[in-house]
Formats: C-alpha cells, sequence, structure tokens
C-alpha cells in the first residue's frame, strides 16, 4: 500500500528536522513525505540533505502559500509553480478556500476546516473543474476536545458529503510539526472512517499525492505535450 | 471470580501499543488520558460496550483489552491521545492479538535499548542545544532558544544522527557522531 503525508512542517517551523520526520514516517509505515513549510517561514527547512540519507522513505519539499487575499494568492502560486514540486495553500478563511479551489496551480487545500467555513458547494464545483485536492486534516480531531470538535466534525461531515457528490480529490493528512504529531496510515484510515468515509476511498486518498508528485515532476512544454 | 457461561463470554483483543513522550508517564496517568479520549468520542455508553482495559505497561511497551468487534475504534482513541501526564505523547500501535501471550510475544521487543543519560551538547548553526535523549538513530535535543519549539507545543527538538554526521554509522547503529 503506497502511502504518502502530504503536509508537514519541519524546523524552523515544526521542532523537528526533516530528517527525524522522515525516520518517524518511514516507521510508522509510510512511502514518502512531503514537507511543506509555509511560504513566510524564517528560514528554509532544516536538515533536507540529511533527509535524503533515511533509506526507504521518499522525501519531497513543497511548500504552503500563505495569502491574505485572492489576488496575492494566485500571484504567488503562479510564481512558485515552477520552483516546487508540490503547491499547498494555508486554508481556513472562507474566501481563501474558495480562491484557492478556482486556482489550477494549486495542488492542495491545507486543513479548509480550521475556521468554521468549510469549502461550500460553489468551491468543491471549482474544486472538481481545477482539480485541486482538498485535505482531511485530523490534527484538530487529535488535538481538541468537547465542544469545539463538536463544530469541528460538523463542518468535516458536511464538506465529505461533497467530495462524495463531486468526485473530488482528497488527501488525509495530520499537518504535523512533531514526530508525536503524526499517525500511522493505519490510524488515519480507522479516524477518517469514524467520520463517515468509507475505506476504499482513505487509501486512494493516502496514495493521492504520490500521483500528484509524479505529475508535477514531469516537464510540461505547453498542454499535453511533455519534454523527455 | 465468578464463572461465565462459555458461549456467553466476551471475546477480546489484545492491543500491544507503543509510548512515544517527552517525559516519563505513569501507567495511571496514561490510562487516566485514554478513558478521558474515550469518553470525549464515544461517551458513556460507547464506552461501557467497548470494556477497556489496561493489562500492563512498563513505561513504554503496554497491552490494552477491549472487545474484539471494537478494535477499529480502539486505534482512534488511540491515535487521539496527544498528550499523558503533562507531557506531549503519542501511542502506536503495534498490532492486535487475541491472547496475551500471542501478543507479547509477537510485538513487545524482549530487550529494550536503554535511553541515554549522559548529557551532551550539540551545535549545528541554527540549531543547539543538549542532548536529552538518544534511541537509536533518533536523538531529542532540548534547545538553547525555547522559542524554536513554540509553533508544535513540544519540548524538545527531534533530530537524527544523519543531521549531525550524514555518514558513519557503525555496526549497532547507536554511534552518532555526537
Amino acid at each position: 500500500m503506497i502511502c504518502y503525508e502530504p503536509n508537514l512542517h519541519v524546523l524552523p517551523e515544526g521542532s523537528d528536522s526533516a530528517s527525524r520526520m522522515a525516520l518517524a514516517a518511514k516507521k510508522l509505515g509510510y512511502s514518502g513525505i512531503i514537507i511543506t513549510n509555509h511560504v513566510n517561514s524564517s528560514g528554509p527547512p532544516f536538515g533536507l540533505e540529511a533527509a535524503g540519507l533515511v533509506a526507504g522513505i521518499e522525501v519531497a519539499v513543497g511548500t504552503e502559500i500563505v495569502a491574505s487575499d485572492q489576488r496575492s494568492l494566485h500571484a504567488r502560486a503562479s510564481s512558485l509553480r515552477d520552483r516546487v514540486d508540490f503547491l499547498a495553500v494555508h486554508g481556513g478563511d472562507e474566501k481563501i478556500n474558495r480562491a484557492a479551489c478556482e486556482d489550477p496551480n494549486v495542488d492542495l487545500l491545507a486543513h479548509p476546516h480550521q475556521g468554521r467555513s468549510g469549502i461550500g458547494v460553489a468551491g468543491a464545483r471549482a474544486a472538481r473543474d481545477n482539480q485541486v485536492a482538498i485535505a482531511l486534516d485530523l490534527s484538530l480531531m487529535i488535538r481538541l476536545r468537547g465542544a469545539a470538535r463538536v463544530r469541528w466534525m460538523e463542518a468535516v461531515r458536511r464538506d465529505l458529503g461533497l467530495v462524495e457528490k463531486f468526485d473530488l480529490d482528497l488527501m488525509i493528512t495530520t499537518g504535523a510539526r512533531s514526530h508525536l504529531d503524526l499517525r500511522s496510515p493505519r490510524d488515519l484510515v480507522a479516524m477518517a472512517g469514524l467520520l463517515g468515509l468509507e475505506r476504499d476511498r482513505s487509501t486512494e486518498a493516502l496514495a493521492l499525492p504520490k500521483t500528484i508528485l509524479d505529475l508535477n515532476r514531469r516537464r510540461w512544454t505547453s498542454v499535453g505535450v511533455e519534454l523527455l | 471470580m465468578r464463572s461465565w457461561l462459555p458461549v456467553l463470554r466476551d471475546r477480546r483483543r489484545y492491543i500491544a501499543f507503543e509510548l512515544e513522550a517527552e517525559d516519563q508517564v505513569k501507567g495511571g496517568d496514561l490510562m487516566a488520558e485514554i478513558r478521558a479520549a474515550q469518553t470525549s468520542l464515544f461517551g458513556d455508553l460507547g464506552a461501557a460496550k467497548n470494556r477497556l482495559r489496561m493489562i500492563s505497561f512498563d513505561g513504554r511497551f503496554g497491552l490494552l483489552r477491549c472487545r474484539h468487534t471494537r478494535t477499529e475504534e480502539c486505534r482512534v482513541l488511540l491515535a487521539s491521545v496527544s498528550s499523558a501526564g503533562g507531557a506531549r505523547a503519542a501511542i502506536r500501535v503495534r498490532g492486535i492479538s487475541g491472547s496475551i501471550k500471542a501478543a507479547t510475544e509477537k510485538y513487545i521487543p524482549q530487550s529494550i535499548l536503554q535511553p541515554d543519560e549522559n548529557k551532551r551538547r550539540v551545535d549545528l548553526g541554527p540549531v543547539s542545544g543538549s542532548v536529552v535523549r538518544v534511541r537509536g538513530r533518533e536523538i531529542d535535543l532540548f534547545p538553547d532558544d525555547r522559542k524554536m519549539t513554540e509553533g508544535s507545543g513540544t519540548r524538545y527538538v527531534g533530530l537524527t544522527s544523519f543531521d549531525l554526521c550524514g555518514e558513519d554509522i557503525d555496526a549497532d547503529g547507536t554511534s552518532d557522531g555526537l
């Protein structure tokens, strides 16, 4: 089973070096991780070369765009597109969620349920047309308790219905900032199952980042023409 | 104890788990945390149906008992534990089995490397601090700059031996170039 963790933050944003993250992920059974530090973090990810030495796991580098409005999001996405293998957007705000869904340069809308808003019907439709994947970020299920988690679960359940209806791409992640935040793929499947996601769909979602990475790494000269 | 009719007896599963924590955690604290996670997620009714018990816990490896139909539920509630006894922690399920003997033999290793006690320093440009614990290639570091771990709520910075020297790992996998 191919499992990728698409949204990790390492030093200086998280508290682990890239290689520690890779080692922990490998022990948990992942076949690859994607490190997506925010664009406005205080320095480059720490220990990327060392992470390459960890055998048996692929370490890809992407980035997570933080934007305050739609225009700067689109501008950043198009300027970063050719420089990184994987482009995520720091979601949570209703406007940003919508703008990310409307941008074909974006690969993943990360934690869209961090605020109270989800993606909504219009966003879901746009995400389908632009092939933007929606992240099911389970970190809040782990961290929150009580009423806050109930609200989060309500939003997620509603949006999982939209994902089903529009057949959107889904990725499951923990958004980890430390190896203690990581969870094994089987745990994630069980948690997603509790939220109403079928098993096949979860395994598909765990394998999706690899497909997207492979697509992004091919070099296209124009639409449908690949440079070999 | 009063014996129960064999046909009516609960079927059980034993979950072998490993605790990763930043500090020493007592079994009682851990179980309290697991119970809190369980009632928070499934309520009293769901918790009563599961009949979760802790069989053993030695500080790192432990064994839990649950109903045989509710193992997935247990995975979720163990995954939703993020701290225990005031320290950041994570529970890794190592395997599930039908008897204590099988679970212990299959999933709980008998010889455990002791945590490293002597304090050593690491200085790597942006990252510096003193080593708290070394386990195989994993190194936990107490950073000089406390701001470094602010975002994730942890106390230590996690590194590996790859960060320190890059290569030259001895055959026993414990030499780390510190």
